[in-house]
């Protein structure tokens, strides 16, 4: 009798298996999501809108035209902002990297009001182009930041920069609400992160540069393992480290701007994802890659599902839901790490 | 008497050199300009407005004389309270900052960083869109629970087997103040708009609505919390050395710790009932207090308190004269003055311990 399986092959089988399942379950939650609402829409209604669109049935307009719209962008932004928190904590080696944390959020938020309110700029292109450059800018003053304190870019300091100019850009950002308080009154849900009354045209516009960051992610994958690994490790493996971290970086500044643009500030996805993942697949990229978009983009649409039933029939934003998981995970990691 | 100068202090002996008071002179100086300068500022926004009023017209109404309708009503309704709350609540947050300091000796530690703050904005956000028939005097016992409940949380979580520490605490106050927030914010989408939109201004800390009875709350509450913090002050200085070497020189460190918490939730909630979150008030007071006089506790509390009041006085000030009429409110002029502040005392904080 043999008692010994031989566990690394279960071990990949297991991570081969989980992926079409974790699927699976998004599909699931993607029917769900589209079913549940203010009017509820029966699962073969469902079914029949998908396959065979009646214009003239109004659960088919429901469907086409309010929920599934909704529902592409909280699965493409769930998969890009948990690609995106993943990235960061291997490039930083710091398990409380997230781009809502180190302040890469609060600046594509205050570049979009800047955007709008000060410059008059509007439109499909002009604001993810906006929330990119601010939340390149405030990428590169958080780790400026860190670097000049004495002791360098440790995660401590990296998390105390971006909650520094977090706080500053937050201020930035009331304040240019209060100077143009009726341009803004249409954004002040979005800045509050929601899904809601999301319409197509600026998914056309993000989705693509999304994607295609996200197949980027996939393919830098193998080489963010050798770089979470300590930068000498990665030298020695022959990784271009500097080259991998810029390319790293335009991917993480797109992901956040795309997702920023398509769904306002979602706080602390980035940060529970990665880390739930990384529980079922270890420390390596290419799995925690992939898994973190799937694990992710079903996420947000459960949360996405929760804010809206949460207190029918208001609807509370569904940034305001993430951060109220993930808040407590950030805790539960502080604690964690400092035993 | 006789009295002798030594290099920064200055000494007095009494009695055949039975009393001897080492009066450091450098720091009663600071003290008496920061007052003068409190004055100074109070005075000019007595001044300033929509109804412009000269400095003159302002003395004679506040000395009973009736100019005008006009001015007597904007001056004693409006500016007066208004500059008067401003300076309280300036050295109330002030004070909280200085005394989380000394309890957690991390020198980055301010009420609005690490939650303090955020829970009595989140009791007072609860208890007005609710339970909005609850009586108004209220509010100060609601934000003192609610933040004497996030003090109690996050000093528990940071409390660890190896014993609570320096800038995890910051660190965790981070995250607790994030949820927090979320909290607040969960209440403001799903309660009543019109109880909402009455905490909302409250939020961003403005100081616009300050009447004669938050002065008068604000003033008690001082005269009961700061006698409170200096007779703690004593203690304070020799647990500045480390608990073994504090309880070695008698003082009950663990029950100083238990005070010192309670005044700093205090001083915070009070100030946050009032006017809202004020942010890194807290923070940068007690440094500059440091960084211009050497002194001891008390004194370093005093010069503290009135540093606090220059700063939010100013930050009123501003806020309400820079885009006018536009009103900016206080906290968000504080939040963009403090930031700066942090980062350079992060800097200096990190060269001392490493982090």
């Amino acid at each position: 009798m043999n008692m010994i399986a031989p566990p690394a092959v279960t071990v990949r089988t297991g991570r081969w298996l989980g992926l079409p399942l974790a699927m699976g379950i998004v599909a699931a939650t993607l029917c769900l999501h589209i079913a549940l609402g203010a009017k509820f829409v029966p699962l073969d209604v469902v079914f029949e809108a998908l396959t065979h669109r009646d214009p003239a049935n109004f659960n088919h307009t429901i469907v086409w035209d309010l929920r599934l719209p909704r529902a592409l962008v909280a699965i493409i932004v769930g998969a890009s902002l948990s690609v995106a928190g993943a990235l960061m904590q291997g490039v930083t080696r710091n398990p409380l990297a997230e781009p809502g944390i180190l302040g890469l959020m609060a600046g594509a938020s205050f570049a979009v009001v800047f955007g709008i309110g000060m410059l008059g700029l509007a439109g499909n292109t002009a604001i993810p182009m906006m929330a990119a450059g601010g939340s390149l800018g405030a990428a590169c003053l958080v780790y400026l930041i860190s670097r000049w304190v004495p002791g360098g870019a440790t995660p401590l300091t990296l998390t105390l920069a971006g909650a520094v100019v977090t706080a500053f850009l937050g201020a930035l950002t009331s304040v240019a609400f209060l100077l143009r308080e009726n341009a803004f009154d249409s954004y002040r849900v979005w800045l509050s992160g929601s899904l809601a009354g999301r319409d197509l045209s600026m998914l056309m516009t993000a989705g693509p540069v999304l994607i295609v960051a996200l197949v980027v992610a996939f393919a830098l994958a193998r080489q963010i393992t050798a770089l979470a690994m300590g930068e000498e490790v990665a030298l020695a493996l022959g990784v271009r480290t500097g080259w991998l971290k810029a390319q790293l970086l335009v991917c993480v500044v797109a992901l956040t701007a795309g997702s920023v643009a398509l769904a306002g500030p979602l706080g602390f996805v980035g940060l529970v994802i990665p880390h739930a993942v990384r529980l079922f697949t270890g420390s390596d990229y290419r799995w925690i890659v992939p898994y973190s978009a799937v694990v992710g983009a079903g996420y947000l649409l459960a949360v996405d599902v929760a804010a809206r039933m949460m207190f029918r029939p208001a609807e509370i934003s569904t940034g305001i839901v993430t951060a109220l998981i993930g808040a407590p995970i950030f805790v539960y990691l502080i604690r964690k790490r400092s035993r | 008497m006789s009295t002798t100068v030594a290099s920064r202090w200055y000494v007095v002996r009494l009695f055949s050199e039975r009393i001897a008071l080492r009066l450091p002179v450098a720091a009663l100086l600071w003290l008496a300009a920061t007052l003068a300068l409190l004055v100074g500022i109070i005075a000019f926004s007595l001044t300033v407005g929509s109804q412009p009023t000269s400095l003159d017209e302002v003395w004679r109404t506040l000395s009973g004389e009736t100019v005008s309708r006009t001015i007597d009503n904007v001056v004693w309704e409006f500016r007066f309270p208004r500059a008067l709350a401003a300076a309280l609540v300036g050295a109330m947050f002030a004070l909280s900052g200085a005394a989380l300091q000394n309890v957690t000796r991390n020198g980055l530690a301010d009420p609005s960083l690490v939650g303090v703050s955020q829970g009595a904005g989140l009791a007072v956000v609860a208890l007005t869109v609710l339970w909005p028939d609850a009586v108004g005097g209220l509010r100060p016992w609601v934000a003192f629970a609610g933040s004497l409940a996030v003090a109690v949380l996050i000093q528990s979580l940071t409390w660890t087997a190896r014993g609570a520490s320096s800038v995890r605490f910051i660190l965790m106050g981070v995250g607790v103040a994030a949820m927090i927030s979320a909290c607040t914010s969960v209440l403001m989408t799903y309660g009543q708009i019109e109880r909402v939109l009455s905490v909302l201004t409250w939020l961003s800390g403005s100081i616009n609505a300050a009447n004669w009875a938050d002065v008068q709350m604000l003033a008690v509450w001082s005269a009961v919390l700061l006698p409170a913090l200096l007779l703690l002050s004593r203690s304070t200085a020799a647990m500045r050395m480390g608990d073994a070497t504090a309880t070695a020189l008698g003082a009950p460190v663990r029950w100083v710790r238990y005070g010192l918490i309670t005044t700093a939730v205090g001083f915070a909630a009070i100030g946050t009932a009032v006017v809202g979150p004020l942010g890194f008030v807290g923070l940068i007071a007690p440094h500059a207090a440091r960084r211009l006089a050497p002194s001891g506790v008390g004194l370093h509390l005093l010069l503290t308190a009135t540093l606090g009041a220059v700063l939010v006085s100013l930050a009123d000030l501003v806020g309400r004269t820079l885009m006018a009429p536009i009103q900016i409110p206080a906290g968000l002029v504080t939040d963009l003055i403090g930031v700066p502040i942090f980062l350079i005392l992060l800097r200096r904080a990190a060269r001392r311990t490493a982090l």
